[in-house]
């Protein structure tokens, strides 16, 4: 996987909600899971336009508590489908989870990056070393990216392909029954 | 080096010690699911060609957030789940009338004890915690642990709080425990087990205990949980068949943060529209009217929360302009409220009782507010949507609180109705 996305500053403040403001609050009781229904919804809460706006490689930079709410992976499936990255200052442990589940290369730790860009901005975030380099502005920052292990499940494209690995080696070693 | 409770409890699980930051793939001791996901971990499993679960009677299944279904639709899904739990030979299967909520019942009957580890397909699993078990909530990834019979989790780090002082008149345990998760901050409580001890605990009912254990994780906590006391193992003794093992941390345990909490919160606390956190004195919302109340859910549905409810409704009315729907959590506490009178006041005040289970704060599967409406709860949260519509305005308070506000027809201080 190619750890370094390129592309434009998408900038939002804090406490956006997980069902409210990510995505369409129907989409967690339907249990909607697939990206080419919830990639059309994302952000629809804040700018129902964002995803005629967005390209493959820009990033979300938000603030506090980003996806806060009852931890409904919809709103960061959307979010994965336009193949976008994530940056944020802090997200609900619940989320962070979700984003890993999803497939969603983000920087989770990221104190004052807000004030680092603006909406616009083009932005070259390495997801694998935590380093994010503004290019409009000409600065670099360096924030803890997510764990090995936790990058490894990204990489597979989630936790569903990770579930699907893992059957499939626990069935080779015997541990589960064959299907 | 000493250890935590949540530490132990893992390090148990696992067979060796453990220490809070690890990457472990523990093998709870139960898993339990909620009738709303049943069909969709069975659709999971089969898309991997997964036929057998890890060890189906380790699973326990509740109908709780939709215990009576409300179409042909949802009375087809729940005889789906019927097939469901008899194809994977789940013996724990607990179905309408059967338990109620299922953060509650299974601590009644005796099979949640101190020291135990669950996983849950919900995120209010953490309720366990009022017995000294470690439930962690595994939503998305609950699939996995059903077939392979674990799933990643990092040790979490444990926020130690020292309950103090004593309640004032008309102030419950939902009022301090809301109060409570916006002081200590989600910086400290973001993935962190919050372990309650001190001196005022011993004054804290079983109800109050599961608020407690509640309301954190609302604010980012992985779980609560309640250190084993002299009280906890009077509640217990006469529901567990086997041994009680208490648990407490060790003296020098590592904990995240320390921090001593007094029981003597000035004013009744509501948290105000859009989030649990939003936390102000009574005073600032009193005379805001009101069209849905709602005593119950995993927060407040205890015997304790309706005899406090009770207290306020005895010989008075409901507003005119006002619907209150009151849950008993579970079958036990409906029962020990008829006993009691409770649902006799309840009944002639103009209030309407529903199944034990969730109530409407299962996401208003059951008893929704409209567009425009304004509802006061005991409920879990209060994001636009929680009970159906998201242009509802949503507060959530103690069952005193609640009980007033419905009575009163407006959000009103409690006391005075004491």
């Amino acid at each position: 996987m190619d750890w370094i996305y390129t592309g434009r500053c998408w900038k939002f403040g804090d406490n956006l909600a997980v069902d409210a403001d990510l995505t369409k609050k129907e989409f967690a009781s339907q249990r909607e899971t697939r990206p080419e229904v919830l990639r059309e919804f994302c952000m629809c809460g804040v700018d129902p336009d964002f995803p005629k706006k967005v390209s493959p490689h820009d990033i979300i930079v938000a603030g506090r508590r980003f996806a806060q709410g009852n931890p409904h992976i919809q709103g960061l499936l959307g979010i994965a489908a336009l193949d976008l990255g994530l940056v944020v200052e802090s997200i609900p442990r619940g989320s962070y989870r979700n984003a890993i589940n999803a497939g969603l290369p983000f920087l989770a730790h990221c104190e004052g990056v807000t004030k680092e860009c603006e909406t616009g901005d083009e932005l070259r975030v390495d997801f694998s070393t935590g380093v994010l380099e503004n290019l409009t502005r000409g600065t670099r920052k360096s924030y803890e990216p997510p764990s090995k292990e936790q990058l490894d499940i990204i990489a597979l494209g989630g936790w569903k392909a990770m579930f699907a690995k893992r059957i499939a080696t626990m069935r080779a070693e015997g541990t589960i029954p064959a299907a | 080096m000493g250890q935590t409770i949540t530490e132990k409890i893992l390090s148990r699980v696992m067979k060796r010690p453990v220490k809070a930051g690890e990457t472990v793939y523990p093998v709870p001791d139960l898993m339990t699911v909620h009738d709303w996901y049943v069909v969709n971990f069975d659709k999971a499993l089969q898309e991997q060609g997964v036929t057998q679960l890890f060890d189906p009677t380790r699973v326990l299944i509740s109908t709780d957030h939709e215990p009576v279904a409300t179409n042909p639709a949802n009375a087809e899904r729940q005889k789906n789940v019927r097939e469901i739990v008899r194809k994977y030979g789940i013996t724990q299967f607990f179905d309408v009338g059967r338990g109620g909520l299922g953060h509650i019942f299974p601590m009644e009957m005796g099979t949640i004890t101190p020291g135990m580890f669950v996983l849950a397909y919900d995120t209010h699993v953490t309720n366990y915690g009022a017995v000294g078990c470690l439930g962690i909530p595994m939503v998305f990834e609950i699939p996995e642990v059903l077939a392979c019979g674990s799933c990643w989790i990092q040790v979490p780090e444990t926020v130690r709080v020292n309950l103090t002082g004593a309640l004032h008149k008309g102030i419950t345990i939902r009022d301090v425990s809301q109060r409570m998760i916006v002081d200590i901050g989600e910086d400290n409580l973001d993935y962190s087990v919050v372990e309650y001890g001190g001196p005022a605990l011993k004054d804290i009912d079983f109800g109050g205990r599961m608020t407690l254990c509640n309301n954190p994780l609302e604010m980012g906590a992985k779980s609560a949980l309640i250190e084993t006391d002299e009280r906890m193992i009077e509640w217990l003794k006469p529901r567990v068949k086997g041994p009680i093992q208490p648990q407490v941390s060790d003296l020098d345990a590592i904990f995240k943060s320390v921090y001593d909490y007094d029981l003597g919160c000035l004013e009744p606390q509501v948290a105000a529209p859009p989030r649990p956190d939003n936390v102000v004195g009574v005073s600032k919302v009193a005379g805001i009217a009101i069209n849905h109340a709602f005593i119950g859910s995993c927060a407040n549905g205890s015997i304790e929360d309706l005899r406090d409810a009770a207290s306020i409704l005895r010989g008075r009315k409901i507003h005119p302009s006002v619907r209150l729907f009151i849950t008993p959590a579970t079958q036990e506490i409906a029962v020990r409220a008829g006993n009691e009178g409770l649902i006799t006041t309840f009944m002639e005040c103009g209030a309407v009782m529903t199944a034990p289970g969730c109530g409407p704060c299962a996401g208003g599967r059951i008893a929704p507010v409209a567009p425009g409406e304004v509802s006061i709860n005991t409920g879990t949260r209060n994001d636009p949507g929680r009970l159906g519509t998201t242009k509802a305005d949503i507060y959530l308070a103690s069952p005193l609180t609640v009980a007033a506000s419905a009575v009163a027809g407006e959000i009103v201080d409690p006391r005075k109705y004491l």
